[in-house]
């Protein structure tokens, strides 16, 4: 701001137009809070109480039980051990995957950028292709190749499939973060006597902490939602907490249990939520920072 | 310290060449300067020495070894970049002692070689300090204080003041010349800056597309250069490019000068000129050679005094430049302030061709050598 409207009296148009945004901006937020508030409020309701209320209307006590019932006692097909099994396969899938994959991309950002070689601008051209392949393309051929290298209905097979197709996406990342480094600080290593992983290891890695925020952030949102390949891909007891999701609400015995599948529903999405607040200040500068530099 | 020999070293990418052949050596000890416009091979030449980039053909033997083909980090040298290059996550001390450690120095060694260097430099306040906590000139002495720290036969500099202000650079500049002095390392420096060239260095390699065009003593390369790109490219102000006719007066050759009046000027080498009689040469003289008339010189040999007209002045505090026009060519000469010389007013000059030098108009070739 210029140092003449300091001190000036704000025009009633400014003043109008500051309480336009923020109209607009609250009906945004509203609007994008009210389902999960919708959510949370059905999960506190008992099932009388959501066939004679409204959708908004609050619960008249706090009842937990359809929450002790999602983690604990709610039918995912023929099994009733609620979806806390599922919860913690897909921490058994996300977190390998998610470390694997932004090492990966460390690593090939790390290359790319700052040991080129003959062809490593063709062969991030053809990573980031990568990027852009939809997951129902790669359905069939991955079923083929984890068959056939004995990793099929495996966490391990799964955690394979998200390495992949997650390699394009950090290796971007880390490639754009790591160009705004210039190329002298690896020359001066390389002549103080330090190699490839040294290097990679003790200058390199201690200034990429933002864009690892940003990396884990994406791959842990990215796996832990994701539905696909986890329903083509995983084994009974391998399923990821969304497909069991998707089972316990498909399954009823008489009245559908709508308390239990927004509980369950939360709690499948609290890990991401959670991993958002916590990091996501970085998360917001980690991108931006490798989109100016960059 | 040791001695370098750079011998054929050619380096090509694809199909452009960008060294042709360079031939360069250096005894122990000694600060040679590549200088020359940007793009004309002179870091692509440091890389090479570094062994940070390869050489399509050729040889480079530091210290009598052939490390054409050995790894930056076993060919002994330090190199201190134009960026600082500075570890941003070390401190000041650690970015000193990084290259020891790498090299399995133990700590004790470490510790008393990081003091060593912070006292030479005097840095010692800020060894605890991050790079992004320190100025532009800190970090240009943590810089040369990481390769002073590991003692290397062969020290690089790659362009290492441009970043800094105008002020800053004339300090550290006298700096790296006393630390030459002090330590007598060998020192291969990179500048485009012809100032720092001429006073740093004990031989300046002047270059261009390439090609070396020039290696000498600074005072070889400014009295004596080998052609038009050297001459006016070391100097400054430049030295003055007159085109003037070659006349014969008394079966001696001239140069024909238009002033405010037409002379012809004395050559110290006629014998250069007598085939030219009749066509028209460069001339080279610096401005400090056209100056007032100097009572102690004048009726000297090859000393002329004619009048110009004065188009522009430029007091500079020492010296003041007077610009004029000469055969048409705009050329600086530089007077003493007291000496009166208004814009647009007639005066008496001086101009001494001892040292003058002349080219060939269409090839820049020296035609005196």
């Amino acid at each position: 701001m210029s140092k003449a409207s300091i001190g000036r009296q704000t025009t009633w148009v400014e003043k109008a137009l500051r309480v336009a945004l923020y109209t607009v901006l609250i009906i945004m937020a509203t609007v994008y809070l009210m389902p999960f508030l919708v959510m949370l409020l059905t999960s506190l309701k008992d099932v009388e109480e959501i066939r004679t209320g409204t959708l908004l209307s609050l619960p008249s006590t706090l009842d937990l039980s359809a929450w002790s019932k999602a983690w604990g006692e709610a039918c995912t097909g023929n099994n009733c051990g609620g979806i806390s099994p599922y919860f913690l396969n897909s921490f058994q899938i996300v977190i390998p995957a998610v470390l694997i994959s932004t090492l990966l991309g460390a690593i090939n950002g790390y290359v790319i950028s700052l040991w080129k070689f003959r062809g490593s601008d063709l062969f991030f051209a053809a990573l980031l292709v990568g990027c852009f392949i939809p997951f129902q393309v790669i359905l069939l051929p991955m079923a083929r190749t984890l068959g056939w290298l004995g990793i099929a209905n495996t966490t391990t097979g799964l955690v394979f499939v998200h390495v992949v197709y997650g390699v394009a996406f950090t290796t971007l990342f880390f490639r754009n973060f790591y160009q705004a480094i210039p190329g002298e600080l690896v020359k001066a290593a390389r002549l103080d006597g330090a190699g490839f992983f040294t290097i990679f290891y003790r200058i390199i890695l201690p200034l990429s902490t933002p864009i690892i925020v940003v990396t884990v952030i994406w791959q842990f949102t990215q796996i832990w939602n994701d539905f696909l390949f986890g329903v083509a891909f995983s084994g009974f007891d391998t399923q990821p907490v969304t497909v069991a999701l998707n089972n316990l609400v498909n399954t009823s015995f008489g009245g559908k249990e709508y308390n239990v599948d927004m509980a369950a529903a939360i709690i499948a999405a609290l890990p991401t939520l959670a991993v958002y607040v916590l990091a996501g200040k970085y998360f917001v500068r980690g991108l931006t920072a490798g989109a100016v530099k960059g | 310290m040791a001695n370098l020999v750079i011998d054929n070293v050619k380096k090509r990418y694809g199909t452009t060449e960008v060294l042709k052949g360079i031939n360069i050596a250096i005894e122990a000890g000694e600060f040679l300067i590549l200088v020359g416009p940007s793009g004309c091979g002179k870091s692509t030449l440091m890389n090479s020495i570094a062994g940070l980039e390869d050489v399509s053909e050729g040889r480079i033997l530091i210290a009598d070894n052939d490390v054409t083909y050995t790894s930056p980090k076993d060919r002994d040298i330090a190199m201190v970049f134009q960026s600082y290059a500075l570890y941003p996550n070390m401190t000041v001390a650690q970015n000193i002692s990084f290259g020891l450690e790498m090299r399995k120095v133990p700590k004790e060694e470490r510790d008393v070689e990081v003091q060593r260097v912070a006292e030479l430099l005097q840095i010692n306040h800020l060894l605890n300090r991050k790079p992004a906590q320190l100025s532009g000139g800190q970090r240009q002495r943590v810089a040369m204080g990481r390769a002073l720290a590991r003692r290397p036969q062969l020290y690089l500099f790659d362009e290492p003041l441009s970043n800094l202000d105008a002020k800053l650079r004339v300090e550290m500049r006298t700096e790296i010349k006393k630390l030459h002095q002090k330590l007598g390392t060998t020192i291969v420096y990179v500048t485009h800056d012809q100032i720092e060239a001429m006073t740093l260095a004990d031989r300046i390699a002047v270059m261009k597309d390439g090609e070396v065009q020039q290696l000498g003593t600074p005072q070889e390369i400014y009295d004596n250069p080998a052609n038009l790109f050297v001459a006016g490219f070391m100097g400054s102000p430049a030295m003055n490019f007159i085109p003037a006719k070659v006349v014969s007066q008394d079966g001696n050759p001239m140069l024909e000068l238009a002033t405010n009046s037409t002379v012809a000027l004395p050559f110290p080498k006629p014998e250069a000129l007598v085939n030219h009689i009749g066509q028209t040469v460069l001339l080279g003289l610096r401005p400090e050679m056209i100056t007032e008339p100097q009572p102690h010189k004048v009726g000297q040999d090859f000393v002329t005094t004619t009048d110009i007209k004065v188009e522009v002045t430029e007091p500079m505090g020492a010296d003041t430049m007077i610009i004029t026009r000469v055969n048409d060519a705009e050329i600086n000469c530089r007077s003493n302030p007291a000496y009166p010389a208004a814009p647009g007013s007639v005066i008496e000059m001086m101009f001494d061709t001892s040292k003058a030098v002349v080219f060939d108009q269409a090839t820049g070739h020296r035609l005196d050598k």
